[in-house]
């Protein structure tokens, strides 16, 4: 019950913070230029009454406080107009790319996580040991290299030298996987996000292994880990049982911001692999003005990260019980 | 002939930090005879603690054991393998922490923290485990025993929590309890309440009880004989009557620092502070401090001597001073 009324207060919440963000957003766009003039910069030809006639068209002219309500009020029924380039609607590019970017992100993350509990765990327990010091140089190397840098590395080695992985795309290899030989759909978007999956969890396993790495010390100090040993529990559940779930906190809140942040995309990453990525559309969509796709776009993005805060707040309080949620 | 349940002979538990070799305990020798409950005394950092952990094997890095006996039930602890030496933790040898607070997972219940001990060591199924959670729990006198299974730590008040830990640690049984400090975070009325609890125990279940304190007040209450520890050395071992009697000038210094209504005498503090034990002073380690102290106690460790009846001692002047 206390639940419930709990979300709902924080849905509620959430309506003037998704207002002022897509206020202030309109505004900078508008600020930032004319989107009919970037478009038509390439045309020589054209005359200024042609570009007043596209501008009108697309109702750049009316006031901006117009503007803004035809926008909310086309919003408000979960339509976010037509794209300036191309005349698709808003709503089915977000449509074909949020999935891409979704897959991506999801995998990246959850596999990040998972990976940094042994090794964490393990780096706290064998603190100073020669694992600890290493998994430390592959963890600053990881967060040190940019992720298209890894990424060309990457497209160098298992594309053009071995040939084992398709370096661009979401779908849809040429030559399917000459390796197996296989053809199925599933295997082929696995082909696909093999590259781009490595190299995004790679860029974010070092924090959280970091983060947990420093946790699980801090825990391992307490007076309830020693009283669990002189109780005569096996060392692996203190570990996996007792200390790990005090010391996971940080993580989940980590967990929590990615996943929110996720559907921004990783940019750099969707342009290297060729990711049909929000990411990549979000940064060319930003590039042209394209005002519908960026207003649309910054829209997912936000309700993303609110909501993620939401589910975040809630698993924190299922798993500490000295944390309400009231 | 009494039995003696814990025999502890020339132990030496160092912690080999960054700074240097830490001697926390270096060779201490005492018994506990079983049945019986003995105060171990002595300042913060007098190695009391560590005694307890070295007796439990649960030393955490960077302190190991490096050499000494000890013998539970005549049996040498200190050369069981991990697997078995576990098997006695909680069911043979219990400890119970000196904040209770700090010492029960706070992300747990009760019910799932203490029953995991028993599931431990016997083989028994969730509901019987928390039957003997129950048992243990209205043992301590704790209220509503069946309800407190399903609550977290922090629902409970500092005495409740306390006791919760005492039942944790009573939960199999065990033949040896080691009490350390269990009463330094609670307030005054609620202190004597766990001592009386402690007592009481003490008397029905026949435990053998070793009660770490630096309050000689509870150890005149509680205990029949007294072990004194001073910067990993054992200074006296003895009843409760030899030792007010004709106490270590250690000892002695620990006594007038205790606060008492009846005596209109100053409270003395003991000068200087426990020393460093990367490198403890020469001869007999309490000298720099000791009102008695000659140039021999500065060149000579003076050995534990038995004085008679029992009562050992480490001090050269002892005899001198006490008309011998």
């Amino acid at each position: 019950m206390g639940l419930v009324k709990y979300v709902i207060r924080r849905l509620l919440y959430m309506i003037p913070l998704i207002l002022g963000i897509s206020i202030v957003v309109f505004l900078v766009m508008y600020a930032a230029g004319d989107p009919i003039q970037i478009a038509t910069a390439g045309n020589p030809s054209i005359t200024e009454a042609q570009r007043q006639f596209l501008r009108q068209y697309y109702g750049l002219d009316d006031p901006l406080h117009v503007q803004y309500f035809r926008w909310l009020d086309h919003f408000l029924h979960l339509d976010f107009g037509m794209s300036l380039y191309g005349g698709k609607p808003v709503n089915e590019i977000i449509a074909t790319y949020f999935w891409e970017t979704l897959k991506l992100q999801l995998v990246s993350i959850l596999l990040a996580f998972a990976i940094s509990i042994p090794i964490g765990v393990y780096s706290a327990v064998k603190q100073r040991s020669i694992f600890d010091y290493l998994f430390s140089g592959i963890s600053i190397a990881g967060i040190s290299f940019p992720v298209f840098f890894l990424g060309i590395v990457f497209i160098l080695v298992f594309s053009f030298q071995l040939g084992l992985l398709p370096s661009s795309g979401a779908h849809g290899a040429p030559k399917l996987w000459p390796v197996f030989g296989i053809e199925h759909p599933l295997l082929d978007e696995l082909v696909h996000l093999a590259m781009p999956a490595t190299v995004l969890t790679l860029a974010s396993l070092a924090y959280n292994t970091r983060l947990l790495r420093a946790g699980m010390l801090e825990v391992m100090r307490q007076d309830y880990i020693m009283a669990a040993r002189a109780s005569g529990i096996p060392e692996k559940k203190i570990l996996f049982k007792y200390a790990l779930k005090n010391a996971i906190m940080p993580l989940i809140t980590l967990l929590g911001l990615s996943i929110g942040f996720a559907i921004g995309g990783a940019p750099a990453t969707e342009t290297v692999f060729s990711w049909p990525g929000l990411g990549r559309a979000y940064v060319t969509a930003a590039q042209r003005l394209d005002f519908p796709l960026i207003m649309g776009i910054t829209m997912i993005i936000t309700i993303m990260i609110l909501v993620a805060n939401l589910i975040t707040d809630i698993s924190y309080a299922s798993i500490d019980p000295r944390v309400s949620i009231e | 002939m009494s039995m003696n349940l814990l025999e502890i002979e020339n132990l030496k538990t160092y912690f080999f930090t960054e700074a240097g070799v830490v001697k926390a305990l270096d060779g201490v020798t005492f018994n506990v005879e079983k049945g019986c409950t003995i105060g171990l005394v002595g300042e913060s950092g007098s190695g009391k603690s560590v005694t307890a952990q070295s007796v439990l094997r649960i030393v955490p890095r960077p302190g190991r054991i490096v050499g000494g006996k000890i013998l539970f039930n005549g049996e040498d602890i200190l050369a069981k393998k991990e697997s078995e030496m576990r098997s006695y933790r909680g069911k043979k040898i219990s400890l119970i922490f000196q904040d209770p607070t700090s010492s029960l997972n706070p992300v747990f219940t009760i019910g799932n923290q203490l029953s995991d001990i028993v599931m431990q060591h016997n083989r028994v199924k969730k509901d019987e485990a928390a039957e003997a959670v129950v048992k243990a729990l209205k043992l301590v006198k704790l209220p509503d025993p069946e309800e407190a299974l399903t609550r977290y730590p922090h629902q409970f008040s500092g005495g409740m929590k306390q006791r919760i830990c005492i039942a944790r640690a009573l939960l199999l049984n065990p033949d040896l309890l080691f009490a350390d400090e269990p009463t330094t975070n609670l307030d005054v009325t609620i202190q004597a309440q766990i001592i009386a609890l402690l007592v009481d125990l003490q008397k029905n279940i026949g435990l053998t009880l070793v009660m770490i304190t630096h309050d000689m007040g509870i150890v005149t209450q509680m205990c029949k004989c007294v072990v004194v520890l001073y910067a990993g050395k054992v200074m006296e071992i003895g009843s409760i009557e030899k030792i007010f009697e004709m106490p270590h000038p250690y000892t002695e210094a620990l006594l007038k620092a205790v606060p008492r209504l009846d005596q209109t005498r100053k409270l003395i503090s003991i000068p200087g502070n426990i020393p460093n034990l990367i490198e403890p002073p020469s001869g007999c380690r309490f000298h720099p401090r000791c009102q008695y102290a000659v140039e021999r106690c500065k060149e000579e460790v003076p050995p534990l001597q038995d004085v008679g009846g029992g009562h050992m001692i480490s001090c050269h002047r002892w005899r001198e001073l006490n008309g011998g």
